[in-house]
């Protein structure tokens, strides 16, 4: 008697069933007839604005001149690749790995080194660009701090590699995408540095300084709202961007002069920024780059 | 008999004797005479001493009426006391005896007064003998032949039968006077008593004239003349059932010739009719089971016929005689783990289909009361090692099997051996009784006893080399070889003294040898078997036997096909459920596996390594395989022995004639609802284990598929090989390839060129039910799961798009620019590549297009080396591009979809994709399906491009020839005759396909019928090379 109720229950319960599939039917059916989007942006202005950013990993060079102990805990576990299912996760999560690479690579944490480097490969494998990274060369240099300048040539010249490819396959969102994420962990880390660190002014003013390549990075994004994720992440930057516009960027300008140098002639750019960040600005800058990068990772 | 009932029986004698009158010396002597037959000299004296005390014999009678009447009572309580006594040890049998020895003490002299007759009376009364039968007996024994006796029990045997004396049974003998015989029904005993002048011999010994004798199983009456009575031709005559079976049966001028060219039997000649119990004997080697199998139709005869009423074996017409015959073997051919009510019921129900239940029981019961097991049936019957019934009772078991449905004739292989001397009688004694009944039994018998001796009605003897060398009357054989070697008293069968007869000394004398000069035997015989042949010829007249043309009752119905394999499935089942050891492993055997091998790949393989998460466990594709083999083991092993476990019992039950079909059918309901459960429990534990969920009823079709068919396989190799050994040694043999090729171990890429085909499945892998049931397990696992079922199909699109633009346009880009910067060369072997690679883009690009005109361009012309141009190529190059372009657009156009996909469902439908993907997806699998272990994503194989990467999603082009089923492994569709089929369901019907083939190979017995042929084209090597 048991049994036959419980087969009645899972008769109703399959039967209610559809009430809720019949949304999700049609949703699907929609996809079926999905057109291909594409940017309104020629990708060549896309290549032209990417160039701009510039690379995560110059930021670990200040980090490591700052004096600041290694902390695994600012960074994206790679245990987290797993979990990232659609090629946005995937891209934007790459270049959070690439940061967390390079960061973990200045400190020569090299057991961190190796799994960011497995993470980044198989993200990269997913997404076809696989072919770019070449793995053997990348251990190599990753785990010897020494190589660091190596490491960054290799990376950008990869970045440029993948970025081209990418274009040429029209999927320049990635691109973006692989950007974003590393700058965006680049200025996580720089916060949360910055907050253990309230003394370094040269930290603050790196973060204000941001503010410029943000501008890019918006610029970008904007081209590919049309994708639901990008527009959701769009709008995050556009209100991180409220905050960054707080911030005043003063650039007094000075004829450059030529000075002699132990014998060579050098050029001398005598223009000065002056950034104008308080501790309040940076604080919310660093609250809602957590949020963003919280919404992410995860 | 012991000494206090002697005494009680003397005393017996006395109170009789002494009533009315007194003891006369005649009387007296006829009490020495009992006492005789059963005592030495001195006892005699002593229990004579003990009457007459008792009779009061040599006293002076004290004459008083008065007192008489007194005693009388007195003796009568007496009386009473004493048969008490004796009714307490006595058999009934004994007590027949002993009450005719008193009606004949009384008519010794003929003195019936009321008293002496009244005491007689109580005695048969206290021995439970009823009325009628004391009347009887008391009537046979005082019958002088003046009277007319007329009942159904008794039987005159004279001279001439009268006319006016017309008797119920009587028989013409020449003798003087009456031979009368008397059967006492209630104990089955003969008597009989002659009244006449001559002598008449009854076991070699005269009988006395009036006295009864008890004329015993195998004893042979001689006239004067020299005619002679059997035992078995009198005893017919009691028995009504003798007369109602017409049956002949004739064997003439049977031979038999082995194919090594050595003779079995020779010219043998039988023609009996109903109601005889034959027996076979012949040293070791002389044809015995040979004869009995050709007689019995088991094998056919190299010359000669054997006919039953007229019918001929092994002929259109032989169907009419099936269910005829009857073969009881030398082996017990029981179900050891059934009761002995359960074999003979089952048998029953196979003999007759138009029994009701009731009846069924009935017969089975009576069967069994017949033989006298029927305190035993519901004992297992076991075997040798595990004994709960005796060997007697086995044999008996045997017997009855038989025996209930009753043939008209019965061929019986040695069934006294190894039985101990009591139940060798028994036995015999009941096939004796058979006999009487009407049935035709043929018996092959070693060193019978001297009672089993005389108890057959015939003995055929052979001698080595099939000869027949006597067929007669078993005693008679004994004086015929007797008097054939001049030996003296060859007119004496039986010992004088003991009746016994010694049948050994017919084989001493028939292979009795030369001895040397110096006394010693030599290797040769006195007489060979020709001679003994030869001479019996000459001495002995074949007898003939009247033939029947009607044909022979048979009470056998066979059940329909359906039934028939209802009861070979319940019959299976219950000797299966018996069995607790067959049982408990077989039900524990498969959670067991599951459980250790689900428990032994199960590891914490999170990537924080805290936990298990089927996603990451890089064990299953290997798991599925090894679930594939148990369950190929499983249901291999649990078959491999079916079939020669029963082969006994089929041979018993060929002479049934039941349907091979029902009883193949009965094997696979019940090895496949085995497997079933097996596999169920399998796939339950292994999956709660692993994790696996969604999939339960998915790998159990699979895995019951596979099961099913290595049951088939079992039931094949078990009908074909003999000895379950080989079979054992057999399964690694059919195991190991199905491993091997089930496309898991080794890449099907990588095998030798001889049986591989780069990027299909090869062909001898295809004969693999395993790759079979691997492709859809992993292909199911893959594509249906929860997670994956929802990209799918985006991501075919995707990563065939991807395929295509990244490897595939850019292969032939490479190829194209080749030929357009060397078309002009005169190398030869530039020109060679050039060729090749024209040929291959045309045929890449016709099966792209569908076309041969693309863009304008007509490829034949384009590829051909001759005409080729830089212009055609750059206009080549500019649709490869095209192509390149198109291909992106699918595959960005896909990886959208897939991406608003991915978002939708998590965003709008709250899905939590992650958990799904750890639940239901596996990443080593995926690993498997999509080859991206593989270094090498494109191929040339015979101008073609072959896809090296993604074959799970690379659906597979629809071949022109429909009947072209072939494929690359883990191809997600499948076509045959025109028609698509998802991967899974068109394996696992590929998979039943093989099993009915070989459900078909072992309907006919196909295996079995190659490896006979190929053990005759062995033995005729061996014979040439012996030559």
């Amino acid at each position: 008697m048991r049994k036959i109720s419980y087969f009645l229950l899972c008769l109703v319960v399959f039967g209610c069933g559809p009430g809720k599939k019949s949304d999700e039917q049609a949703f699907l059916d929609s996809l079926n007839n999905l057109e291909l989007d594409a940017p309104m942006i020629s990708e060549e202005v896309i290549a032209e604005i990417v160039q701009q950013v510039p690379s995560p990993l110059e930021i670990s060079y200040l980090l490591k001149d700052a004096g600041t102990q290694y902390n695994f805990g600012f960074l994206n576990t790679p245990d987290n690749s797993s979990n990232y299912n659609s090629n946005f996760q995937k891209a934007i999560n790459l270049g959070i790995y690439g940061t967390d690479l390079g960061y973990a690579n200045i400190y020569e944490e090299n057991q961190d080194a190796i799994k960011y480097l497995n993470s980044i490969k198989g993200l990269a494998n997913d997404l076809s660009i696989g072919q770019y990274f070449d793995f053997g060369t990348i251990a190599r240099l990753a785990t010897n701090s020494k190589n660091l300048d190596s490491l960054l040539l290799i990376t950008t010249q990869n970045f440029n590699d993948i970025n081209s490819y990418l274009q040429e396959n029209k999927r320049s969102n990635l691109s973006v995408l692989i950007l974003t994420g590393g700058w965006l962990e680049a200025l996580h880390i720089t916060c949360q540095v910055a907050q253990a660190n309230p003394t370094n002014t040269q930290l603050i003013e790196k973060i204000g300084e941001q503010k410029i390549t943000l501008d890019n990075i918006v610029q970008l994004l904007q081209f590919y709202t049309q994708d639901p994720a990008i527009a959701d992440l769009h709008k995050q930057i556009v209100e991180l961007k409220a905050t960054f516009d707080q911030i005043e960027i003063i650039t007094v300008y000075a004829e450059p002069t030529m000075e002699e140098v132990n014998g060579i002639i050098v050029t001398k750019d005598n223009s000065s920024t002056t950034v104008n960040i308080t501790t309040e600005n940076v604080e919310a800058i660093r609250a809602q780059v957590l949020k963003i990068r919280e919404s992410i990772i995860s | 008999m012991s000494e206090e009932i002697l005494k009680a029986l003397t005393q017996l004698y006395a109170i009789i004797t002494k009533q009315d009158g007194g003891v006369t010396d005649t009387e007296r002597d006829f009490v020495i005479t009992i006492f005789k037959e059963d005592l030495d000299q001195d006892s005699i004296k002593e229990y004579l001493a003990l009457y007459d005390e008792f009779v009061g014999y040599g006293k002076e009678v004290e004459d008083e009426p008065d007192r008489k009447k007194l005693t009388s009572v007195k003796d009568s309580v007496k009386t009473l006391a004493i048969c008490r006594k004796i009714n307490k040890t006595l058999t009934q049998k004994q007590k027949v005896v002993v009450l005719i020895k008193l009606l004949e003490l009384v008519g010794s002299d003929r003195n019936f007064s009321s008293q002496r007759m009244e005491i007689i009376n109580t005695v048969s009364e206290v021995f439970n003998i009823v009325n009628e039968e004391y009347k009887l007996i008391e009537s046979f024994i005082l019958y002088t032949g003046e009277d007319r006796l007329d009942k159904e029990d008794l039987l005159i045997a004279r001279k001439r039968a009268d006319e006016e004396l017309q008797f119920t049974k009587q028989l013409e003998v020449s003798i003087s006077g009456e031979l009368i015989f008397l059967k006492v029904r209630s104990v089955d005993m003969y008597f009989i008593r002659y009244l006449g002048q001559e002598e008449i011999l009854l076991n070699g010994f005269a009988i006395k004239r009036g006295l009864t004798s008890h004329f015993s199983h195998g004893s042979t009456i001689k006239t004067p003349v020299g005619d002679a009575l059997y035992y078995s031709d009198l005893v017919r005559h009691f028995l009504s059932e003798v007369e109602s079976v017409s049956l002949s049966f004739v064997a003439s001028d049977l031979q038999k010739q082995f194919p090594n060219g050595a003779f079995g039997l020779r010219d043998v000649n039988i023609a009996e009719g109903p109601g005889k119990l034959i027996g076979i004997m012949g040293a070791s080697g002389a044809g015995k089971t040979t004869l009995l199998n050709v007689l019995s139709g088991i094998d056919m005869p190299t010359a000669g016929s054997i006919k039953i009423n007229g019918v001929e074996f092994f002929s259109d017409e032989s169907e009419k005689i099936k269910g005829v015959i009857g073969y009881v073997s030398q082996d017990d051919l029981l179900i050891e783990e059934l009761t002995v009510y359960q074999n003979l019921y089952y048998n029953a129900k196979l003999c007759f289909a138009d029994f009701s239940e009731e009846e069924l029981e009935k017969r089975v019961m009576s069967t069994l009361a017949n033989l006298g097991l029927d305190q035993r049936k519901d004992l297992r019957v076991g075997n040798a090692l595990d004994k709960t019934i005796s060997g007697g009772q086995r044999k008996r078991l045997n017997i009855a099997l038989e025996l209930i449905r009753e043939p008209a004739v019965l061929f019986v292989d040695e069934p006294t051996s190894g039985l101990s001397s009591r139940d060798s009688e028994n036995v015999i004694d009941l096939l004796k009784e058979l006999s009487l009944k009407g049935k035709l039994i043929f018996v092959v018998i070693h060193q019978p006893s001297s009672d089993i001796y005389k108890m057959f009605d015939k003995m055929m003897i052979m001698d080595v080399g099939g000869f027949p060398i006597y067929y007669g009357p078993p005693v008679e054989a004994i004086t015929y070889f007797k008097a054939a070697t001049n030996q003296v008293g060859a007119d004496k069968g039986q010992c004088p003294t003991c009746g016994n007869v010694n049948p050994e000394q017919i084989f001493n004398i028939i292979e009795a040898k030369v001895v040397d000069e110096y006394g010693e035997f030599t290797n040769k015989r006195k007489v060979n078997p020709t001679q003994w042949k030869e001479l019996y010829d000459t001495t002995h007249k074949p007898e003939k036997v009247e033939e029947i043309h009607e044909l022979p009752p048979r009470s056998l119905k066979i059940p329909t096909y359906l039934k028939q394999t209802l009861i070979f499935a319940k019959r299976d089942l219950l000797s299966k459920l018996s069995n607790k050891q067959y049982m408990l492993i077989n039900l524990l055997e498969a959670p067991l596996l599951a459980i250790i091998l689900a428990f032994l790949v199960r590891y914490k393989n999170s990537p924080d390594s805290l936990s298990y998460v089927f996603r990451f466990n890089e064990n299953i594709p290997v798991y599925l395989m090894m679930a594939i083999i148990v369950a190929l083991f499983m249901g291999l092993t649990v078959s491999a022995e079916e079939i020669i476990k029963d082969r006994k019992i089929l041979k018993r039950e060929s002479f049934l004639n039941l349907s091979w079909n029902s009883y193949l059918l009965s094997k696979v309901t019940i090895l496949f609802a085995l497997s079933a459960i097996q596999t169920i429990l399998f796939t339950v534990i292994g999956n709660l284990i692993l994790e696996i969920h969604g999939m339960t009823l998915t790998y159990w079709l699979v895995l019951f598929t596979i099961s099913c068919t290595a049951n088939v396989m079992g039931l094949n190799i078990s009908s074909a090989f003999n000895s379950a050994v080989t079979v054992y040694i057999l399964i690694p043999l059919l195991i190991i390839p199905q491993m091997v090729l089930s496309g898991l171990l080794f890449n099907f890429d990588k095998l030798n060129e001889l049986v591989s085909t780069k990027g299909k499945v090869p062909v001898v892998a295809d004969m693999m039910s395993s790759r079979w049931a691997y492709e859809a397990i992993a292909v199911r696992q893959f594509k249906d799961n929860e997670y994956e079922s929802k990209f799918y199909d985006f991501e075919k699109d995707e990563f065939q798009a991807d395929f295509k633009s990244s490897y595939w346009v850019k292969e032939l880009k490479n190829r194209l620019n080749h030929v357009i910067e060397n078309h002009k060369s005169t190398d030869d072997a530039t020109a060679a590549k050039i060729r090749g690679n024209l040929e291959l883009i045309k045929n890449e690009l016709i099966d792209e297009a569908g076309t041969s005109v693309v863009n304008d361009i007509d490829l034949n012309i384009a590829c051909d080396p001759t005409k080729f141009s830089t212009a055609i190529g750059l206009e080549l190059s500019r649709y490869l591009e095209k192509l390149a372009q198109k291909y992106l657009d699918e595959y960005n156009l896909a990886v959208q979809k897939k991406e608003k996909l991915i978002y939708g469902l998590e965003k709008s439908f709250s899905y939590d994709l992650g958990d799904i993907k750890n639940q239901h997806y596996n990443e080593s699998l995926a690993d498997l399906v999509r080859n991206l272990s593989s270094k090498e994503r494109i191929r040339e194989f015979n101008g073609r491009l072959l896809q090296n990467v993604d074959p799970i999603f690379n659906v597979p082009k629809a071949p022109i020839n429909s009947i072209n089923y072939r494929t690359h492994f883990f191809a997600p569709v499948k076509f045959l005759f025109g028609a698509t089929y998802d991967t899974y369901w068109f394996n696992l019907s590929v998979i039943w396909g093989m099993t009915l083939i070989m459900y078909l190979t072992l309907y006919f017995e196909l295996l079995r019928k190659v490896i006979v042929a190929m053990e005759k084209v062995g033995s005729k090597f061996a014979r040439k090379e012996k030559l």
